[in-house]
């Protein structure tokens, strides 16, 4: 093998693992509401986006990315919880609340993506954070900056902290418990209202700080919402609603795909391949890959 | 020739085992009872023999021939129906509705419009036709299924407790009704509440955890020793 | 009676509105677009309003039709008037064997494959540029002559008209027919339905197949009406839009997507320079149809009324009470 190929191959293998990290880490933000409170976010992208943008904002205002992070996911807390009081409440005792609340945020979708072309769409049409920690590091033959390491780390200890959450902390299993049977969690004690507004807050918080991750590591535009809800979504549906195993390793799976697509074609392709992934899952497995 | 024969039906929910293995058998005209604690897969065997759910294996005949896979709307058809645990009407709709979306089948043999009344009225359901269903009663709403099963002549009708959630007035008129619904059909009846198996059933039989454990006449079924300790005397003590 | 006479009322103002606005190019113009989401909407309230199923691939199907009449008028020299009807069936028939294993489905997995599925088309409309050409669009495109004179101005407009009006006393027609209580069934309660003899799916079909010929219908008189179709035509935000004509308005009504269309349909033509604002607001017309209004504009009409016949009684019978008394004694 040649240098250039090799690099070639170091690039697509640490996009393949930044890229992977970061749909698991939304897809799983966007499936533990699904499983949990059974809310399809079909706006999760422009949540997404939104931290994205909000931290490109402080950033330009002066803030290092290390403080706009925290302060993006403390007003991205605030922020669920308004969206939780105003909307998402209203749908807890919807029978049929999963097309409700998927309508619902299809508009919201409408409505941020408007917001977001009459303000940072004028703006500028191509973001990007500045990143955590310079350098680079040789990795054997392989150079990569350490803000991607960084970031990479940063994906995988979040999921790793979450994974063992819903295992083994006593939130995480009440949150389990109301995932397999609302009813019997709810005479059992638990609380399901607060795990339902838990699980949501947990959600959304995943989402944002995907976003900032992935404006870490590439420059953005404003179409990445569409992208990352796609993405999300087929990744949920591929790896079984409600399981976070599946996120992980279909947005793994998803990840590595793109990083591949993108050396021989545009990202579209590999858009349209989540698509059509999808859409064989929903006709012939709706239950998912990794649901018994 | 049977009604009904169901041969080693099974079936399994993940890890559970609803059904093993169970054999029932149902002559024209006989009206069979089905007993059995909560959970003992009498729900699952309606829903097998009536086309919502798949067995994993055994056969299915109705009125000798094979309804294995066959639709729900196809074996409404044949003449086989039933009702839910769960009361099921058209909840939005009047009720006179509900008797015309019941009428859609289009049978040869539909009832002519006087009979219709007949049965409306035998039902005591003609002062509420304008009503929405969702809006009656319990009682009100479980005539308007029989109703609505009754205008398709069905040959056999599964009622999945029929008078679950009645008061003991209107258990009453219910086994009154079904008394009389004995000479137009057939009719599979699951039950908790004795008094119904006692008054309605030819024969009983018992399911426990998925098995059958019993099949006679209810008054020695109600006997048996084996299903008083298992199940009377556990469930309903 | 009333019902009837509010339809004569409104097909005869549908049918006068185009000589009445003839000295404004522009308001005819809005009128022939409101015409055409009308019985788009129609369509879509058919299997959102009595199916209870939400296609979201409707503005694709209607691509379909739009880009396969263009092809045929174009590279094949056939007359608008037979190149619709067969680019309709076609399309119609796409959009079933899309939609079919799909109608399986129902609720959030209904509406999510129907998304995906718009998705899908809208890419492909992009990305396979031999009949659509890509994201440039298709422009020019003629209207359709009549008797060797190319329908323009009023004329069109009218033809519009009787598009709409004929597209609306259809779906009014169906939905009282014994197939159009068949579907009332299966939105009430698809398992009941089957219980009682109806074969879900294979009703749920017909009513895709004859949504999809609306949608289909209505994408032809789009592209030769506008002059100008793309990608952007036939997306998922254009599916969204007629949605929410139906169900502003109030789905399962005949008037209701009457109401939500001629409400809804002009403020993309009326807010030209603010298309950003224009999404936030049916973004938020959306939220407030979904949460606060799910009957829309005709069933919170509806709801007054009868709070107010509910209000009325005491008054009433009171008054009967004291005349019978009167009576008695
Ligand atoms: N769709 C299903 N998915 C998973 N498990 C099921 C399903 N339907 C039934 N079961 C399980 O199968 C077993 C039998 O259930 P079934 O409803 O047939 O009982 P039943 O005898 O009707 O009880 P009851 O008297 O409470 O109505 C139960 O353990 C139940 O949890
Ligand atoms: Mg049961």
């Amino acid at each position: 093998m040649t240098d250039a190929t090799l690099l070639v191959l170091a690039s697509t293998l640490s996009t393949g693992l930044i890229l992977g990290a970061i749909f698991a880490l939304v897809a799983a933000g966007v499936t533990i509401v699904y499983g949990c409170v059974w809310l399809p976010n079909a706006s999760n992208g422009q949540f997404f986006l939104l931290a994205a943008l909000a931290a490109w904002s402080l950033a330009g205002a002066g803030w290092s990315s290390a403080a706009a992070i925290i302060g993006v996911l403390f007003m991205g807390i605030a922020l669920s919880l308004v969206i939780e009081w105003v909307l998402v409440r209203r749908l807890y005792d919807v029978p049929e609340r999963n097309v409700a609340y998927f309508v619902v945020t299809l508009g919201l979708t409408q409505i941020m993506s408007g917001i977001f072309a009459m303000s940072w769409g004028l703006w500028s049409d191509q973001f990007t954070l500045p990143p955590l920690v310079d350098g680079i590091t040789m990795i054997g033959p392989f150079p990569m900056t350490n803000n991607r390491i960084v970031v990479l780390a940063i994906a995988l200890g979040v999921l790793a902290v979450l994974f063992a959450a819903l295992r083994y902390h006593p939130y995480g299993r009440a949150l389990r418990a109301v995932f397999q049977n609302r009813e019997a969690a709810a005479l059992r004690g638990v609380n399901v209202r607060a795990i339902y507004r838990l699980s949501f807050l947990l959600g959304s918080s995943i989402i944002f700080l995907g976003g900032m991750l992935f404006a870490l590591a590439y420059s953005f535009d404003l179409t990445v919402a569409w992208t990352m809800s796609v993405t999300a979504f087929a990744i949920m549906i591929v790896g079984g609603p409600g399981s976070v195993l599946g996120a992980l390793v279909v947005g793994m799976v998803f990840g590595f795909t793109q990083a591949i697509v993108s050396i021989f074609a545009s990202p579209t392709a590999a858009t349209f391949s989540y698509l059509l992934a999808m859409l064989a899952m929903l006709l012939f497995r709706p239950s998912g890959l990794f649901n018994r | 020739m049977s009604l009904l024969q169901v041969d080693g039906i099974s079936r399994h929910f993940g890890g559970v085992t609803a059904l093993r293995n169970v054999d029932v058998r149902m002559r024209e005209g006989e009206t069979l009872g089905m007993i059995g604690p909560n959970g003992s897969g009498k729900t699952t065997f309606v829903n097998i023999v009536t086309g919502h759910l798949v067995p994993d294996g055994g056969r299915l005949l109705f009125k000798g021939t094979s309804i294995a896979g066959a639709a729900p709307h196809h074996l409404a058809a044949l003449g086989l129906t039933r009702t839910y645990q769960a009361v099921r009407v058209f909840g939005g709709l009047s009720v006179r509705k509900n008797i015309e979306a019941a009428l859609l089948l289009g049978l040869s043999g539909a009832p002519a419009a006087a009979e219709q009344d007949e049965l409306v009225h035998w039902l005591r359901l003609d002062h509420r036709l304008s009503s929405p269903a969702g809006s009656l009663t319990l009682f009100e709403q479980r005539r308007l299924e029989l109703l609505m099963r009754l205008l398709q002549r069905p040959s056999l009708i599964m009622l999945d407790e029929p008078v679950g959630g009645l008061a003991v007035t209107e258990v009453r008129e219910m086994i009154a009704l079904l008394q009389e619904l004995k000479a137009r059909c057939s009719i599979f009846v699951i039950e908790h509440t004795m008094r119904v198996i006692r008054e309605l059933a030819d024969r009983v039989v018992v399911l426990m955890a998925g098995e059958k454990i019993a099949d006679g006449p209810p008054a020695d079924i109600l006997r048996d020793k084996r299903v008083v300790e298992q199940y009377l005397g556990t469930a309903h003590a | 009676m009333n019902g009837r006479h509010l339809a004569i009322a409104l097909a005869v103002a549908a049918l006068a509105a185009p000589f009445v606005l003839e000295g404004n190019r522009f308001l005819a113009f809005v009128f022939g677009i409101v015409m055409i989401n009308l019985l788009w909407a129609s369509g879509m309230n058919l299997l959102y309003g009595f199916v209870g199923l939400m296609p979201l691939m409707f503005a694709g199907i209607a691509g379909i039709a739009a880009y396969a009449m263009v092809a045929l008028t174009r590279e094949a020299g056939w007359s608008f008037w037979l190149a619709t009807p067969v680019a309709a069936v076609g399309a119609a028939f796409v959009g079933v064997l899309l939609g079919l294993p799909s109608l399986r489905l129902k609720g959030f997995y209904f509406t999510l494959c129907s998304l995906v599925i718009q998705s899908v088309l809208t890419l492909a409309f992009t990305f396979f540029p031999r009949f659509t050409n890509g994201d440039t669009g298709l422009n020019q495109i003629e209207p359709p002559a009549w008797g060797g004179v190319q329908l323009a101005g009023v004329w069109f407009d009218a033809t519009l008209s009787v598009v709409a009006v004929v597209g609306v006393l259809l779906a009014a027609w169906i939905v009282q027919t014994r197939l159009g209580q068949r579907f009332i069934a299966i939105r009430e309660d698809d398992v009941l339905a089957e219980v009682m003899g109806i074969d879900v799916v294979r009703n749920r079909i017909i009513a895709f197949f004859i949504v999809s010929l609306y949608a289909a219908v209505g994408g032809c008189f789009y592209a030769s009406y506008v002059g100008f179709i793309s990608p952007r035509s036939f997306d998922v935000l254009t599916s969204l839009g007629i949605w929410l004509c139906v169900a502003f308005g109030g789905r399962g009504t005949i008037i209701g997507p009457i109401i939500g269309t001629v409400i809804l349909a002009p403020i993309p033509y009326l807010l030209q320079e603010l298309q950003a604002f224009k999404d936030v607001l049916s973004g938020v017309l959306i939220i407030v149809v979904t949460l606060v209004m799910p009957a829309g504009i005709h069933g919170e009409i509806m709801r007054r009324r009868s709070l107010r016949r509910a209000a009325a009684p005491p008054t009433v019978s009171a008054a009967e009470a004291v005349s019978s008394n009167g009576g008695a004694r």
